[in-house]
């Protein structure tokens, strides 16, 4: 497999050099070779979400996504999250409806929601429910949605 | 009376010349060579190469046995048969063979004691090899393979279907004899490539259509229905022409090449048996081989009247307020956009695009249906596993959702393969189940 040396990575503004083959899953190049362990491995198959980023504002699962496909792109971990403004509304309703339980997943969940609220601000039961499909072991999601529907709720509205 | 005698006669005849035809050992060219002195160490390392080439290890090797001591089961509507042990043990395998018996074997079908052999052993291609290459096979099967004690398994179609005589006049009927000629219209390149495709690589064994009695209906390019797709053991193995839609019509020679030497490119990642064909057999290729097999399937038309209209990309991207009506979309966005894409273009040649993949366009959705019941296997390239691999979706969704998502697959992003019957889910997912009483096993390799 061909060695990228020098492959050129945007993970929360910062610019990262990384030497890696190209197929490297971006997730191990986020947890491995860059230490940002916020972002977790679950089933390393696209399957539960726990490995959630986003990429140009869009969610993905960083599992299966070649570290070469996202160059030249904005990444956003975990980490910075909060940096976002509709991220740190949805950090703020995760506390206040204290969502989580072990904590595992919740990482990706808080991903998928903010890509969510940044794509449809104000998504309904539906959407929600098509968009958000990260899975939660302890079965936090009923907490999930109350968070996220606090979030859909059209700002000085009382849908 | 004389009228009676005389057809009895001509019966007798018949039947003698018959049964001569069908129980004879043909002659073969290689008769003169002295077979105890093929054993050089370069033709051992050709044999071996030409071993690779022929994909040997697919139906006589079996996971954790060895090497080329047979044993694969491959079912057959009439009772199963068994490949057997090719190794040089004398009393288990083929270690008594002179070079004469091995060429009968290999390129005509006929054991040394004169028993005919099912063309699920592809020797209607292997007849194409060339006289230098048996004998390097031969090399290579003698001094280069371990010998092995394993006893070869019965095959278990019952009397009077296991007999084999009328193979004889099956072999006579669908296949040419004589090895390889090259076409003088062509340059080295295209017949190097020829040779390839429709000798060693028995490419035509999965991709060419068969007939009603099982027979490829064309070896060479004469035809076109010559590699055009089939489909087959709940595979479909797309054309290996110049089609738009099923072929290789939008592939550059770069890129078949890339195809057979990585198993992936920007359209396509190998899956069902391919993934086997690529494990052992193309990866080991040389670049020129590989070249020139590109250069060969390349330069085989296309039929737009079998193919259709050609596909043409319109963009779309899944979002949540598509999923949010649709349950196929809704399906599409948390099973299947992670790898292949909000857009279905995939990531690279690391995950292939479902926006005008063969599956997706061919009017046979089986390659479609098993995949996503089944998943791809591991795809060993150059000694690493594969990073990406097509989970099997065989617990999590129900025939309806996969119906109902392929059909979407199937009909966005310009794909018009149409629709997936909810009938064809429940039949390929019993077919496919190790447990059921009527699974495919035999894999045509």
């Amino acid at each position: 497999m061909e060695l990228w040396n020098d492959m050129k990575l945007q993970i929360n503004q910062q610019t990262y050099d990384v030497d890696v083959a190209e197929d490297t899953p971006l997730l191990w190049v986020i947890r491995d070779n860059l230490g940002l362990t916020g972002t977790k491995y679950g089933c390393g198959l696209a399957q539960c979400g726990a490995c959630s980023v986003l990429v140009d504002g869009e969610v993905v699962r960083s599992c299966v996504m070649p570290a070469v496909s996202a160059v030249g792109k904005q990444i956003t971990t975990i980490e910075a999250i909060e940096q976002d403004d509709v991220g740190k509304r949805v950090v703020q309703a995760w506390v206040n409806h204290q969502v989580p339980q072990c904590g595992y997943c919740q990482s990706g969940q808080v991903m998928a929601a903010t890509a969510l609220l940044k794509a449809t601000p104000n998504p309904s039961r539906d959407e929600i429910t098509a968009a958000i499909s990260n899975l939660c072991r302890c079965g936090t999601y009923n907490a999930i949605d109350a968070a996220i529907d606090e979030l859909a709720k059209p700002v000085g509205g009382n849908a | 009376m004389k009228k009676l005698t005389l057809s009895m006669l001509v019966i007798i005849v018949l039947v003698a010349v018959g049964a001569w035809y069908s129980t004879r050992i043909p002659s073969t060219p290689l008769a003169d060579v002295n077979s105890s002195e093929l054993n050089a160490s370069e033709l051992i390392a050709k044999g071996e190469y030409v071993a690779r080439a022929s994909d040997c290890v697919a139906c006589h090797t079996l996971p954790d046995s060895p090497a080329f001591s047979g044993g694969l089961e491959m079912a057959t509507p009439i009772g199963s048969i068994y490949s057997t042990n090719i190794t040089p043990d004398k009393t288990h395998g083929i270690g008594h063979y002179t070079l004469a018996d091995f060429e009968r074997v290999v390129r005509q079908g006929v054991a040394p004691d004169g028993h005919r052999l099912y063309p699920a052993m592809p020797f209607p291609s292997y007849a194409k090899l060339s006289d230098d290459d048996v004998k390097a096979l031969y090399a290579y099967f003698m001094h280069g393979v371990q010998p092995s004690d394993k006893p070869n398994k019965q095959s278990e179609i019952p009397w009077p279907l296991n007999m084999r005589w009328p193979l004889a006049f099956w072999s006579g009927l669908f296949t040419d004899s004589g090895s390889y000629q090259s076409n003088t219209e062509q340059d080295e390149q295209w017949n190097r490539g020829a040779y390839l495709v429709q000798g060693a690589g028995h490419c035509g064994s999965c991709h060419t259509p068969r007939g009603l009695a099982m027979q490829e209906k064309a070896l060479d390019e004469s035809s076109p229905q010559f590699l055009a797709g089939a489909l087959l053991d709940g595979w479909y193995a797309p054309s290996l022409r110049n089609d738009v839609n099923t072929g290789i019509g939008r592939w550059s020679e770069e890129d078949v090449y890339q195809f057979l030497k990585n198993g992936r490119n920007q359209h396509a990642v190998v899956y069902g048996s391919m993934t086997d064909a690529y494990n052992n057999s193309t990866q080991f290729m040389s670049d020129e081989d590989l070249y020139a097999m590109a250069h060969y399937l390349k330069s085989l038309p296309g039929d737009p009247l079998r193919d259709g209209e050609p596909w043409q990309h319109k963009p779309t991207t899944v979002t949540a307020s598509m999923a949010a009506q649709d349950a196929a979309a809704k399906t599409y966005l948390a099973r299947c956009s992670s790898c292949h894409g909000t857009d279905g273009m995939g990531r690279g040649q690391y995950i292939p695009p479902l926006a005008g993949a063969t599956s997706m366009l061919a009017k046979e959705d089986a390659s479609a249906i098993n995949v996503t019941l089944n998943g791809s296997g591991r795809i060993v390239s150059h000694g690493v596993p594969d990073a990406y691999r097509m989970p099997p979706f065989r617990q999590q969704l129900s025939d309806k959702e996969i119906a109902e998502v392929l059909s979407f697959i199937r009909t966005t992003w310009g794909n018009h393969g149409g629709a997936v019957k909810v009938q064809d889910v429940t039949e390929l997912r019993e077919k496919t189940d190790p447990a059921s009483s009527q699974v495919i096993i035999l894999q045509m390799r």
